[in-house]
């Protein structure tokens, strides 16, 4: 797989880990906020092994990360049941994921 | 004297207060007018269980005993569920899935460490406040497939009368939706979400949760095989990915046109 699909992949993965992982908090009164938290990390844990598939320079990182910030927006916007609070969330955990994987600027 | 004057005594109903009788043999020692100090020795220990359940055995009666026990000693819980495969299943059975309604704060956590301070086995607790509970009963299918067979310290009924709610049914949806953007090796993530779909769509056609149909219906749309390989999360391989996929993707076209 190239170097690009990889990326891809990786942003995909990570997008929709985060809509979980932001769902779970901004609709925390949802009995399913745990179970959208731990589906979040599994998420994560995939895209930890598809990060591990290449070296990410500080180009890629930087691409990584505008893209991901485009993705997810969109991904929030699609989905109308999280609450509105979801857009204030969006930056911290991206910082905090991207981190983890060790793409953090 | 004084130390004589004790007697043990179950509480009785009465018409307008619940009462406890003084022995007759004591008429003498309790007497009009004295006053006397009454201590919770012992809660009543009773279980009611939905009607559906069969005889659970003296060993699973007696956990659900103890745990009675160990949790109506918080008086932050209103009521207390035991509910999933413990109940349903003989011996296949992992974690002991409990319920307990409460809207306070770290409750789960702990139950959780009163109950593993008292019993050597694996729990799963959910609280859920009264409120959140009551709406969630009309409007959740997954709470009623929880709560379709249950054990509780307390009387209950699940309510007949459901409502639709798209927008909670949209947020159950999600995680199915996603599986087929994404490729997932664990198998469970796919077993989850068959399960979740079928109990939407028996919920929003008014047909009941009952979790062990919801299975059975499940193992037969898989085969049997198939089936154990996504239940015990054993790792698939792209193959089986796509094969869980294209069964999730028909539930799911299923499910929009009962939607909409």
């Amino acid at each position: 797989m190239s170097k690009t699909k990889t990326m891809h992949e990786l942003i995909n993965l990570l997008a929709i880990s985060l809509r979980h992982k932001i769902g779970s908090i901004v609709n925390n009164n949802e009995i399913y906020a745990q179970k959208y938290a731990k589906d979040a990390e599994v998420l994560l844990n995939e895209a930890k092994k598809i990060s591990l598939k290449e070296h990410w320079n500080l180009y890629d990182k930087k691409k990584i990360r505008e893209e991901l910030s485009l993705t997810l927006r969109k991904e929030l916007e699609s989905k109308t049941f999280i609450g509105e609070k979801k857009f204030d969330l969006m930056d911290e955990e991206m910082s905090r994921v991207l981190k983890e994987l060790g793409i953090g600027e | 004297m004084e130390g004589k004057a004790a007697f043990e005594h179950k509480v009785s109903k009465g018409s307008r207060f619940n009462q406890i009788y003084i022995p007759t043999s004591m008429n003498r020692i309790f007497e009009v007018g004295d006053l006397v100090e009454v201590k919770l020795v012992k809660k009543k220990e009773q279980i009611y269980h939905s009607k559906n359940l069969e005889y659970l055995g003296e060993f699973k009666l007696s956990v659900i005993k103890q745990i009675f026990s160990v949790l109506g000693k918080f008086t932050e819980i209103g009521q207390i569920f035991v509910v999933g495969s413990f109940l349903t299943q003989k011996a296949d059975y992992n974690d002991i899935d409990i319920i307990v309604i409460s809207g306070k704060k770290r409750i789960e956590e702990k139950a959780y460490f009163a109950l593993s301070e008292k019993l050597p086995l694996k729990f799963h607790i959910l609280a859920i406040s009264e409120e959140n509970l009551e709406k969630l009963l009309k409007s959740d299918p997954l709470i009623r497939s929880m709560l379709f067979y249950f054990a509780s310290n307390k009387k209950f009924e699940l309510p007949e009368k459901t409502e639709i709610d798209t927008k909670h049914l949209e947020f159950l949806l999600m995680m199915p939706e996603d599986l087929l953007k994404i490729s997932i090796s664990d198998g469970r993530m796919y077993y989850d979400s068959l399960r979740r779909l079928i109990a939407i769509k028996r919920f929003v056609g008014k047909q009941n949760t009952d979790p062990v149909l919801m299975d059975k219906e499940l193992k037969s749309s898989l085969g049997n095989n198939f089936y154990f390989t996504l239940k015990k999360n054993e790792p698939l391989d792209k193959k089986t990915i796509e094969n869980a996929q294209n069964i999730i993707r028909k539930q799911l076209i299923l499910m929009r046109k009962i939607l909409t």
